[in-house]
Formats: structure tokens, sequence, C-alpha cells
């Protein structure tokens, strides 16, 4: 029987002609099916890319801005404040707040000009524009047109505020600010001056 | 790789070469092969029709899968082995196994048998073709392509011992088939 065996292991018939062109015609349609796929593919990856970018962004933003979260702001804040506040500055801010402080506390006599205007509803929140020495229009911020006003009177002495004033041109004059026509210590002065 | 005139390509190279898809490469391999596969394909499947569509699946998987080649065996026989699995697949569907309980068959020697080395090999597949599916599928691994009993098991799904049993009762068909040939052969030159 090995014979046969071997007979049929080896048996060999040509297959019919239309079975490679079957063949051809299906490996065509393979590759043709094949490129919608592997475009999709790499359509595929690169939005698996970008969305894996957009989630590592979010994530390290949302890990970065915990961890400044979690830093103590004022402190942080207030170092830095210190760090940029020389001591002039600090002088002037604390001279400030005493000009205030005393026109706020001055006798009723004494009241000042600033005062009723503090008084005054919604003056907080509206700001004095003025003509410059060049007439050109210059805002001035509540506060500091507060400031102003109350030196058209007695109170504070004039020695204070040209303390003040003066203090006020040497921190500007040192800073990196240069002083111009326009400059808010020129309108004091000229302020003072018309006062006069 | 495009052939060169002078070039007869090795069997690396029509690998690569189908690998790469190329499609001259796919065709000599395809010329190579076709012949003895389609043997196999008519082996199994019994007619000429259902032997086309298996050789037509089966080089498909073989272009498809050239990559996972890995050298280690023939590859002839791994070639086969993709028909012999593609026509098994292609009757597991027509073909039901029933695992029976192993019973004792009478078991036919294969030098009875022997009558079968007289006849040509288009001629025995004839006879094989004539088997029930599921006898000719059996006795076409274990006897002619060397599957153990075990691994025809694994492959079609049923017990080692109904595969003994199926080719039992093969042999004896076989047998059967055989005589009755032969007996027509004796007939038919008495008549002469």
């Amino acid at each position: 029987m090995q014979n046969s065996k071997d007979k049929l292991y080896n048996y060999e018939t040509p297959p019919p002609e239309e079975v490679w062109s079957n063949i051809t015609k299906q490996l065509d349609n393979e590759k043709v099916n094949k490129m919608p796929f592997k475009r999709r593919s790499r359509i595929l990856f690169y939005a698996t890319t970008a969305a894996a970018a957009i989630v590592i962004i979010f994530v390290s933003n949302q890990f970065f801005n915990k961890k400044t979260a979690t830093k103590p702001i004022v402190q942080n804040t207030t170092v830095k404040v210190d760090q940029l506040l020389s001591q002039k500055i600090r002088d002037s801010i604390n001279l400030n707040y005493q000009i205030l402080e005393t026109i706020i506390n001055a006798p009723e006599d004494q009241k000042l000009l600033a005062y009723n205007h503090v008084k005054q509803e919604g003056f907080a929140k509206k700001y004095i524009t003025i003509a410059g020495p060049e007439d050109q229009p210059v805002k001035i911020s509540p506060k500091v047109a507060t400031l102003i006003i109350s030196a058209d009177n007695e109170y504070p002495p004039r020695l204070v505020w040209d303390k003040k004033i003066d203090k006020w041109k040497q921190i500007m004059l040192n800073s990196t600010l240069s002083p111009t026509s326009t400059n808010l210590m020129d309108i004091f002065q000229t302020a003072a001056a018309n006062v006069e | 790789m495009t052939l060169q005139s002078n070039h007869i390509p090795t069997e690396t190279d029509l690998i690569q070469g189908c690998i790469n898809g190329d499609r001259q490469m796919q065709q000599l391999l395809y010329d190579k092969f076709s012949a003895k596969m389609y043997g196999v394909c008519i082996r199994y499947s019994g007619n000429e029709d259902d032997a086309s569509d298996i050789l037509q699946e089966g080089f498909i998987k073989v272009y498809n899968n050239l990559d996972k080649f890995r050298s280690e065996g023939s590859f002839e026989g791994w070639i086969r082995r993709i028909f012999v699995n593609t026509s098994i697949e292609h009757f597991r569907k027509k073909v039901k196994f029933y695992n029976v309980t192993e019973v004792q068959e009478n078991t036919i020697e294969d030098n009875e048998l022997d009558a079968l080395d007289l006849l040509e090999a288009k001629d025995i597949i004839k006879i094989i073709n004539k088997l029930s599916p599921g006898y000719k599928v059996v006795f076409n691994m274990h006897v002619i392509e060397g599957y153990s009993h075990k691994e025809i098991g694994d492959i079609l799904g049923i017990k080692e011992g109904t595969s003994k049993s199926q080719l039992a009762r093969a042999k004896g068909a076989l047998k059967k088939l055989l005589e009755t040939r032969l007996n027509k052969a004796e007939n038919d030159t008495t008549i002469l």
C-alpha cells in the first residue's frame, strides 16, 4: 500500500486556468479594500495622538495648577511686594495713609473738601478729568483726586504736602519712569500753585 | 523585486517577493505549487469545482500569511498544511462527525489494500472519493498526510477513538470498493 500512499501524496494535476485569474482579482480587491483601512488607521493614529496630547496637556496643567494652588499665595505675594517695594516707597505709602487719616479724622470745622466729596454718593467710583499743562485731558483716580482737592485746604499743613510731593518726585526720578510735563507730580504742584 | 531575465528566483526570493506583493513572484509561486496543491484539494473535495474554490482560498491564505513562515520546516510542507486545513474547513460545514463510544472495529491491515498499488493515482482518488466525506477526510489525513489520531482529533474536534473507528470503517469500505472494482475488471476481462 506504500506505493499508493506515495502516489496519492505526490499526485499532481493542473488546476483550471481561471483559478489564477480569480486569485489575482481577489488579491486586487483585497488591495483596494485594504487602502481605506490603511487611511483609516492613519487618521485613527493622528486622532489618537492628538487626543493623547490634549490629555497630557490637560493633566499637566491640572498638576501644575494644583502645585501652584497648594503654595500659600498670600505669603508669596507679601514676599514679592516686600521685595519690590523699597523703603522709600513704603515710607511714601505710610505718609499717604497718615494724610488720609488726618483728613478723615479732622475736626468738623476743618472738614476738607475731599472728605465732603468722599461722603458724596458714588464719588469713589468717579474719575476726575482735568486739563494738563498742554491742555491734554488727564484722568485722575478718585483717591488721588481726593489728595489734590485736599491740598486746597489748610489741613494737612502745606509742609506735610511739600514733603510728600518731594518724596514722590524722588521716587519717580530714581525709577525708570522719566518725569514729563504731564507727570502726576507736576499736576500736584500746579494744583498747589493755583491754590497759593 | 522584479524578475531579471537570467535570474532564477530562489525560494527566499519567492517568499520575499510575495510578501512585498510582487505579482510576478506570486504567479511563480502559484505555478510551482498549484498542480500539487490541486491534487490535495481534489483528494479532499472529490470534485473539481470545490477543489478550485479550495485552491483559490488556500493560495490567498498563503500570500497573506507568508510573513509568518519561519523557515523551520520545509516550505512545501508549510503550504500543504494550509491547503489541508483549508480543505478541512471547507468540509467541516458539510461533514458532521459524531463522537461515538469507542468500539473495537475490525482492523484491516494495510496489506489488504495492496491492490490499490496496482491502480493509477487518479483511479485511487476516484475510489477514495466514493467514501463518505467523514471517512475520506480521516483516511486522507492519517494514511496519506501522516497525521496521528490525536492530531486529527484536535483538528476535527473529535475524540481520538472516533478518528480511529472512522479510519477502520474507511478502510473496510475502501476494501469493499476495491474488491468490487477488481471483480468488475475481472468480469470485463472475461467477457473480452
